[in-house]
């Protein structure tokens, strides 16, 4: 005999992710998922952001790693909380991981909260964690087909941070061939192009994140400018 | 890889269904991907095995049918399958395109007794 059943496979993930993203919106947490490949520079875009922001926002991090907190480490020095997954083995991060971790965090007290999956193009996009938006980077030293492979993640992606800029000389990586290609699978989709170790670009990225933060809460500029909700932690 | 936590969840699925219609016995199991979810079949059915061993549908065939990408133009309205991996309007040209099919995950059905 044959059972219908009509259900998506992915369905335990997706209820768990509705859940985490119901308690963010009601917390008013920005939740930003980070995927890349590992090396694209996922790690020192944090770096320089909590860098840069962590004065006037209030930043906290999920590292999922496959082993090691070495990552966490590096961002340490900003005092901020984080919260370290190691997936041993696993090549994404999914939904019930982060509402595990997501009590060890002050949610109150927390305007957003980036987490870095694990480094991979493919997996990480097809699971839904409960963010806001995924954010995409890449870097030039992968080269300029990157959107045509894994179009995916660059369809799904709400901003693409296309790093190492500054490294396009000594690489055959074509701007044109990159940006013609992105404009087939996401025409429209915010591109910045950064280099985070020199600082090129970088400060149309902290504004486009920082507006995403105000549309996010539905606050005005001026709300954030007061900084009510900053003077109150 | 991401075929592994699939086949997990959908063992889990099928496992549940058939306790829910007193199965013996899980003979075949009618699934879904869109082309753009990437899941490499053989690889996927590896993981599959692995998932089901030793339960009932140890040995149950997997009948896997692929969507094909399909887009709608926002520009002329018009409605095409993507052939290759770099999307635009077979009509206009155009690259402002809402996806209708080709994301699906899906369990349609199992069989056995």
């Amino acid at each position: 005999m044959e059972i219908k059943i009509m259900k998506n496979i992915l369905d335990r993930n997706q209820n768990k992710a509705e859940e985490v993203r119901n308690l963010l919106i009601s917390k008013k947490v920005l939740m930003v998922n980070i995927i890349s490949s590992p090396g694209a520079g996922k790690t020192t875009l944090l770096e320089h952001t909590c860098e840069v922001l962590n004065p006037v926002l209030r930043i906290g991090v999920i590292e999922g790693d496959i082993t090691t907190d070495r990552d966490a480490l590096r961002l340490k020095k900003y005092n901020i909380p984080i919260v370290v997954i190691n997936t041993e083995g696993g090549c994404h991060l999914d939904s019930h991981s982060i509402s595990k971790v997501l009590n060890s965090f002050d949610l109150d007290n927390l305007d957003i909260l980036f987490v870095e999956n694990v480094g991979n193009l493919i997996c990480p996009s097809q699971f839904d964690l409960g963010e806001a938006f995924k954010i995409a980077v890449v870097s030039t030293t992968e080269g300029d087909d990157k959107p045509a492979k894994y179009p995916m993640l660059f369809r799904e992606a709400k901003a693409i941070l296309l790093n190492k800029t500054d490294l396009i000389p000594y690489t055959n990586f074509s701007m044109t061939s990159f940006r013609s290609d992105l404009k087939k699978i996401n025409a429209g989709v915010p591109l910045f192009e950064i280099s985070c170790t020199k600082g090129d670009g970088m400060k149309e990225w902290y504004e486009w994140i920082k507006g995403q933060i105000l549309f996010h809460d539905g606050i005005s500029g001026n709300d954030l400018l007061n900084s009510s909700k900053r003077e109150s932690s | 890889m991401h075929e592994i936590k699939i086949a997990e969840d959908l063992s889990l699925i099928i496992l549940e269904e058939a306790a829910r219609a007193e199965l013996s016995v899980v003979t075949k199991v009618n699934i879904t991907f869109g082309q753009m979810v990437a899941i490499v079949p053989h690889i996927f059915e590896f993981a599959f095995r692995e998932t089901v061993r030793g339960s009932i549908a140890e040995d149950a065939e997997i009948e896997i049918e692929v969507v094909p990408l399909k887009m709608k133009c926002k520009d002329c309205g018009t409605a095409f399958l993507v052939s290759e991996s770099l999307f635009a309007c077979t009509a206009c040209g155009a690259t402002d395109l809402e996806l209708l099919e080709g994301k699906e995950l899906f369990i349609k059905s199992i069989e056995g007794e």
